[in-house]
């Protein structure tokens, strides 16, 4: 188990839940210039020492929280998700949760045997054959001998690699030497299994086959947390998660509010948030052209002005123009690109009355040209659209460069383009005797 | 319902009773890994070399042969030796060889276990016991050489020689005590390992490998004072000659020794958090 790190073995009290990990306020600094941090260290191992209080809740010169305050639990069996960008604190907690590295705050208190699946294929030596390393990674693990030795079959088994057991290991692809660092760990049976990001190797099939054995472990009353870019993988196998931002605990709830949550920011990163309306002031008439725009928003199905938009939703867009006289043959042009990110790649919708053959008669005064869309296609993202009024697709009457809205997810956009409408039927046939 | 298990920032030296358990429980459980990484490296260690065990015999036969010639042409004067002098520096310089193991043995294993060690809490006395084990090891390829040598040379063995392990084990502990104690600087700062370079090379020239023990002069202080002295020496003579020339800095330096290896190892647990932290991912 841990070496250094403050431990206690505390007899089992009553009030205590079946929580198997209680996280309490804990916190960790770190500091980004090399020598510093090194000196730090030398500095903290000497207070540790000397038996001194450290001052560990305080920052020194160059140090940031890359963990603050985090508090959260795990239950017996549960599956908790742990979203958050790059150098949100996730690995941090993961180590301080394993033991690694001590909190700067706070404390973490552990029931069961807990596994590590951040090192796949710790230990690995590349001239040793897949058995001997079998041996040494599972021993580095904490299984026994005798343990290894009866679960050597399947650890071979799941990895695939049979042909492969006695060859050395530097005599393997990437995807077989990963497939062995997998089933080794995977196969140390922990009652709380943590998994970084190790489900990115290997093939497809792999993985769903790794997915399947989670699944499986997780029937058995093993508790899990994952770590995982992939909103979805969390989805499938979580029933709650926790979103890290810059070390903070932002959010925590069930799956799918975290994922939306966190798919949102992470679409709108660093874009700003747009009202989805946009009111003009009156030209004066030496400006207009007779037709001008006066005010562009969306409505809900109920007819109420929407604030925000989401993927999937069915709305219309709403162009309100006042016309000084009566004309006819007018239409409405309006093309969308996205905003910012690295697919801004132009226009990525064009609508048009002409092209749809729509074109309207409108008398002097107020008119609102609604255009329906059943569901918003568009994915999760801040965009801008630029509108024209026209007469006979010739002549433009006014033109809006730039009318800013943002969409958001609705938590099932992960990995998609655009918003696909859908239904799901089984249709089935009785077998013929 | 396991036990608790519970990771605060205080020190643990506040705990002395709880500290003392944890390092028990975890050196028993730390035995099974340790054999496992012994057999690793050593496996690991002679699979790739093309002459194997022959690298174990090599540097003594090549030490002894160049100052044997050095002494036959008087480029060098050299007092009289017990035994024959070829034995008497190989013998010696495998013992020094098996020190110096022992001494880089910890630095080696903690830096190169480094992913490792960032990545999974295993105990880590099972690195340092691995190593133990290999410096054993690699001293039991050399007594193959030492027992040639000796039948060679017929030098003569009196019955004392049965004690010769306690003293090389005194010697072996001190090696590994200086190791762990600047292990954890040594993966924090390369400074440690080219320094402990250089340290040996000078600790060599004071020790008595390649001479007896000068009687008089600011050498023969020195000499006196270096702590691998009485050790190396007294290992020396119980396998040789059986006749003990200086008991008492034995005593002292294997009774500092013995004392030393459990507050390092202190140390070694307390420091290693956060030496991880430093270097990790």
């Amino acid at each position: 188990m841990a070496v250094g790190i403050t431990q206690q073995t505390v007899p089992t009290s009553s009030q205590q839940d079946d929580a198997v990990i209680v996280v309490d306020q804990v916190s960790k600094k770190f500091c980004r210039d090399l020598r510093r941090s090194l000196f730090y260290g030398i500095q903290d191992i000497a207070a540790d020492l000397s038996g001194w209080r450290r001052k560990s809740e305080s920052l020194r010169q160059d140090e940031f929280w890359a963990l603050q305050n985090v508090s959260f639990r795990l239950h017996r069996g549960e599956a908790l998700g742990l979203v958050g960008t790059n150098g949100a604190g996730k690995s941090t907690l993961l180590r301080i949760i394993s033991g690694l590295i001590k909190p700067d705050t706070g404390s973490v208190r552990i029931r069961g045997r807990l596994a590590p699946l951040i090192a796949l294929g710790a230990g690995f030596n590349p001239i040793l054959t897949g058995r001997e390393n079998i041996y040494a990674n599972m021993s580095i693990l904490g299984v026994s001998t005798q343990e290894i030795k009866k679960r050597f079959d399947q650890v071979v088994e799941f990895a695939e690699i049979w042909e492969a057991i006695d060859a050395p290991v530097q005599t393997y692809s990437s995807g077989m030497a990963a497939r062995l660092g997998f089933a080794c760990a995977i196969y140390t049976e922990p009652e709380i299994l943590l998994i970084d990001e190790v489900l990115a190797v290997g093939d497809a099939r792999f993985k769903a086959k790794c997915y399947r054995r989670l699944y499986e472990l997780r029937k058995k009353g093993t508790s899990f947390i994952l770590v995982n870019h992939n909103p979805q993988a969390i989805l499938n196998t979580c029933d709650s998660a926790i979103y890290l931002s810059q070390g903070k605990l932002v959010a925590s709830s069930d799956a799918e509010t975290i994922i939306s949550q966190y798919e949102e920011d992470l679409f709108l990163s660093g874009a700003e948030r747009y009202p989805c309306k946009l009111d003009l002031p009156p030209k004066p008439p030496e400006e207009s052209l007779g037709l001008d725009v006066t005010s562009l928003f969306f409505r809900g199905t109920q007819s109420e002005i929407l604030e925000s938009l989401r993927s999937g939703q069915a709305l219309s867009f709403c162009v309100v123009c006042q016309a000084r006289q009566a004309f006819s043959g007018i239409t409405l042009h309006l093309s969308i690109s996205k905003i910012g990110g690295e697919d801004s790649v132009g226009t990525i919708l064009y609508l048009s009355g002409d092209n749809d053959n729509i074109f309207f008669d409108m008398p002097a005064g107020s008119h609102e040209i609604q255009l329906q869309l059943p569901y918003l296609g568009l994915e999760p993202g801040a965009y801008t659209m630029k509108i024209k009024l026209k007469k006979d697709s010739i002549y433009s009457f006014d033109v809006v460069e730039s009318f800013r809205f943002t969409v958001t997810a609705d938590g099932k956009m992960s990995k998609c383009r655009f918003y696909q409408p859908r239904s799901w039927q089984l249709v089935s046939s009785p077998l013929q005797s | 319902m396991p036990p608790e298990i519970v990771y605060t920032p205080e020190s643990l030296l506040k705990r002395p009773h709880l500290l003392a358990h944890l390092m028990w429980r975890d050196l028993l459980a730390s035995r099974e890994l340790a054999w496992r990484l012994m057999v690793r490296d050593i496996n690991a260690q002679y699979r790739q070399a093309f002459f194997g065990i022959i690298w174990a015999f090599l540097p003594p036969i090549v030490m002894a042969a160049g100052f044997t010639l050095a002494k036959d042409a008087n480029v060098i004067t050299v007092s009289e030796t017990d035994i024959p002098y070829p034995a008497y520096v190989m013998f010696s310089t495998a013992l020094w060889q098996t020190f110096v193991e022992a001494l880089n043995g910890p630095i080696q294993a903690v830096t190169i276990a480094k992913p490792m060690l960032a990545r999974v809490n295993f105990p880590r006395e099972a690195l340092i016991l691995a190593k133990l084990g290999e410096v054993g090891f690699n001293f039991g390829v050399k007594l193959i050489l030492i027992v040639a040598l000796f039948l060679w040379f017929q030098v003569p063995v009196s019955w004392m020689v049965i004690l010769t392990p306690v003293a090389l084990i005194h010697l072996i502990l001190l090696g590994t005590l200086l190791g762990i104690l600047l292990a954890p600087l040594g993966v924090l700062y390369q400074d440690v390992s080219k320094g402990l370079t250089m340290l040996t090379g000078f600790w060599l020239f004071i020790t008595p490998v390649v001479y007896p023990i000068p009687k008089e002069g600011i050498f023969g202080l020195l000499v006196r004072l270096n702590p691998v002295t009485p050790l190396l020496v007294t290992t020396r003579e119980l396998a040789t000659t059986g006749v003990i020339s200086d008991a008492g800095s034995f005593w002292l330096v294997s009774a500092l020794t013995l004392l030393g290896v459990i507050f390092t190892w202190v140390m070694f647990r307390l420091a290693m958090p956060y030496v991880i932290e430093r270097v990790s991912s």
